[in-house]
């Protein structure tokens, strides 16, 4: 016996099935590109107009020359490399120690790893402050070691995503066959076919150390967020545009890192062709 | 070793060569995973150049000697030993020997040519020199035009002819290759299969495959090891295992096998389909049923309408066809030549002779 669905007498067409499927495609991507670039665009046109209403680029301009401005930015910078070093250093060696030797301690590292997004930031800080040795305390970059704890949720995923891509056991025994030692295949062969996984979390903890405000409220030497927090009492307008730089900027180093290793990739390629 | 000294491909160059590559021995491996018993004993011994496959089904052990021969297996108990030396405790990367995997393995970041000399570089091999050979090996394998893809620019062929340059490339003293060919389809397979066999012997390599596909490893090897629960079953050249088999597993596992039941006459004799049969080898003392295993070669067919058997089924297979006849209860194989085979149709009744000089007979199941 066949069984007829009941469409109700009206079937769509192929291009009004195909009109539809477009329409639901520009639908998701609007409401997505809507809620991602609408604060940014609020943020921007903040920054860039003044209290007449007019836009000039008078807010970025004059950023540097303000006061702090220029220390806070380069200690946020070196507190950022420092951290991208301290983080990185920790969290490869232990996750492909894990990905290759040890993949049942992986679920525990992965809840490890969220650990930091269920303290507080401020438990974090006032812990650390109580507990940490003196040495480490008044080290300038002491803030690095706990920004070190609040991005791994970010760098530990994007990492172990990048590693899973890999067939990770397969490419270590050929590189082994070949005469490698297991800490030239991770510098020759892992770490370069990690790259994507390795600039997005560079980026990520860029970010956040750019944008890290409760932590480093407690520091002497005011980072970025802190002095965009305190400058934003006298000019709103400026520490908006600061604020949107950072943000540029952490854009801008993204694109530097993905476009030298597009171009490391077609050196290789070139020099192959040779 | 084995070097390269010529960039021809030409197949004038499959004659034998004096052998020259390094003599392995595999002695009594044992290595255990868990509550899996992976070697149990195991031996094999390759002389120089050889090409040995090991066969079976999945979970017999072989990938475990092989990954043991390569050092990423610390066995049990037993050892290796290459060119008289003990290896057992040798890292794989100081074996000098190289592997190609099922999963292609190519290194995703580096091109085709940089794949070839990533072994070469490690040996500190100059650049002019690297790029030389691994080009020489690239055209070997036909790729040469394709050095400067990257792996996800080729097909899963390529990716395999590059990962046996590669392995080449390192002028190793033992070729390993883990079902090299089992991720490719049948065209590309059977390409593949003739290029490694070709290089193999030009190189006059020592080599062991592994494939759980019997027609791989009758056709590529100089001999089969044909492995069961981590033995040895039987370990002869193709011809000798398809038509002498020693046990009921590899008569089974090796080819097409019927069994039938035979009636005990003597200690060497059997009587088969009213025929008395001799024995390959000795009948045990044992006094349960036996069966023969019998190939679809082993016995011929003739029409007969007064016959014990019945065709209840034909395959066409080319040159040969392949009826199904019934005897009883028993269901058994028999090819015939395909010119011949119109005069036998489905369901003509028809008589046996048995043409196999001796038969392999074990308990009945």
């Amino acid at each position: 016996m066949v069984t007829v669905l009941d469409t109700g007498g009206v079937v769509p067409s192929v291009s009004q099935r195909r009109w539809r499927a477009r329409l639901s495609r520009g639908l998701i991507l609007w409401i997505f590109g809507f809620y991602v670039l609408a604060p940014l665009y609020a943020g921007a046109r903040f920054a860039l107009q003044n209290d007449n209403g007019n836009f000039s680029f008078h807010s970025v301009a004059v950023i540097p020359a303000q006061a702090g401005f220029t220390d806070a930015f380069w200690y946020s910078t070196r507190l950022a490399v420092v951290t991208v070093i301290g983080v990185l250093l920790l969290v490869v060696p232990t996750i492909v120690y894990a990905h290759l030797r040890a993949p049942a301690v992986r679920p525990v590292l992965e809840v490890i790893s969220l650990l930091p997004i269920v303290f507080p930031p401020i438990v974090l800080i006032l812990g650390f402050m109580h507990t940490a040795p003196t040495w480490l305390l008044i080290w300038p970059y002491h803030l690095a070691v706990l920004y070190v704890v609040i991005s791994l949720p970010f760098v530990y995923r994007s990492l172990d995503a990048g590693l899973l891509a890999l067939d990770l056991g397969t490419l270590v025994e050929a590189g082994r066959s070949l005469g490698a030692r297991i800490t030239t295949i991770v510098w020759r062969v892992i770490l370069p076919n990690l790259s994507s996984a390795l600039v997005s979390s560079v980026a990520l903890v860029v970010a956040l150390v750019y944008s890290e405000y409760t932590m480093a409220s407690f520091q002497v030497t005011p980072t970025l967020p802190v002095w965009i927090a305190q400058f934003s009492l006298s000019d709103g307008h400026i520490t908006t545009a600061a604020a949107m730089l950072s943000l540029v900027g952490a854009w801008i180093l993204l694109a530097v890192v993905l476009v030298a290793d597009l171009g490391r990739l077609q050196w290789r390629q070139r020099r192959a062709q040779k | 070793m084995t070097t390269m000294s010529s960039t021809s491909t030409s197949r004038d160059d499959t004659a034998p060569k004096e052998r020259t590559g390094s003599p392995v021995a595999l002695r009594d491996l044992r290595r255990r995973f868990a509550t899996t018993t992976a070697l149990d004993g195991f031996s094999l011994d390759l002389e120089p150049g050889e090409f040995v496959a090991l066969l079976g089904p999945s979970g017999c052990g072989k990938t475990t000697a092989l990954r043991v021969l390569a050092g990423f297996e610390t066995p049990d108990e037993g050892s290796v030993w290459v060119d008289g030396a003990d290896v057992t405790g040798v890292p794989a990367q100081r074996r000098d020997m190289g592997m190609v995997f099922q999963s292609y393995s190519l290194f995703p970041n580096l091109s085709a040519h940089d794949n070839v000399a990533f072994g070469l570089r490690l040996r500190r091999v100059s650049g002019a020199e690297r790029r030389r050979r691994a080009g020489e090996l690239l055209e070997l394998v036909g790729l040469a035009e394709h050095r400067s893809k990257f792996p996800h620019q080729l097909s899963g062929g390529q990716q395999q002819r590059v990962a046996l340059a590669r392995a080449l490339a390192i002028e190793p003293r033992v070729l390993l290759l883990d079902e090299p060919l089992s991720a490719l389809d049948a065209k590309v397979r059977a390409e593949l299969r003739d290029q490694i066999r070709f290089l193999q012997r030009r190189l006059s390599i020592t080599t062991l495959f592994v494939t759980h596909d019997q027609e791989e490893a009758l056709s590529m090897a100089d001999r089969v090891a044909v492995m069961y629960n981590g033995r040895a079953e039987q370990i002869a050249a193709p011809a000798e295992l398809y038509a002498r088999p020693t046990t009921a597993f590899v008569a089974e596992f090796v080819g097409i096998t019927s069994r039938i039941p035979v009636v005990r006459r003597d200690d060497h004799h059997v009587e088969l389909l009213g025929a008395v049969v001799p024995v390959r080898g000795q009948l045990g003392a044992g006094t349960g049923n036996l069966e023969a295993l019998v190939r679809p070669e082993d016995l011929a067919v003739r029409r007969s309408d007064e016959g014990p058997a019945v065709i209840v089924n034909r395959s066409f297979l080319g040159s040969m066809t392949r009826l199904e006849v019934a005897f009883g209860s028993t269901m058994i194989k028999v090819d015939v030549a395909h010119r011949t085979s119109e005069e036998l149709p489905h369901l003509a009744r028809v008589d046996f002779e048995v043409v196999a000089p001796d038969l392999l007979v074990s308990s009945a199941r």
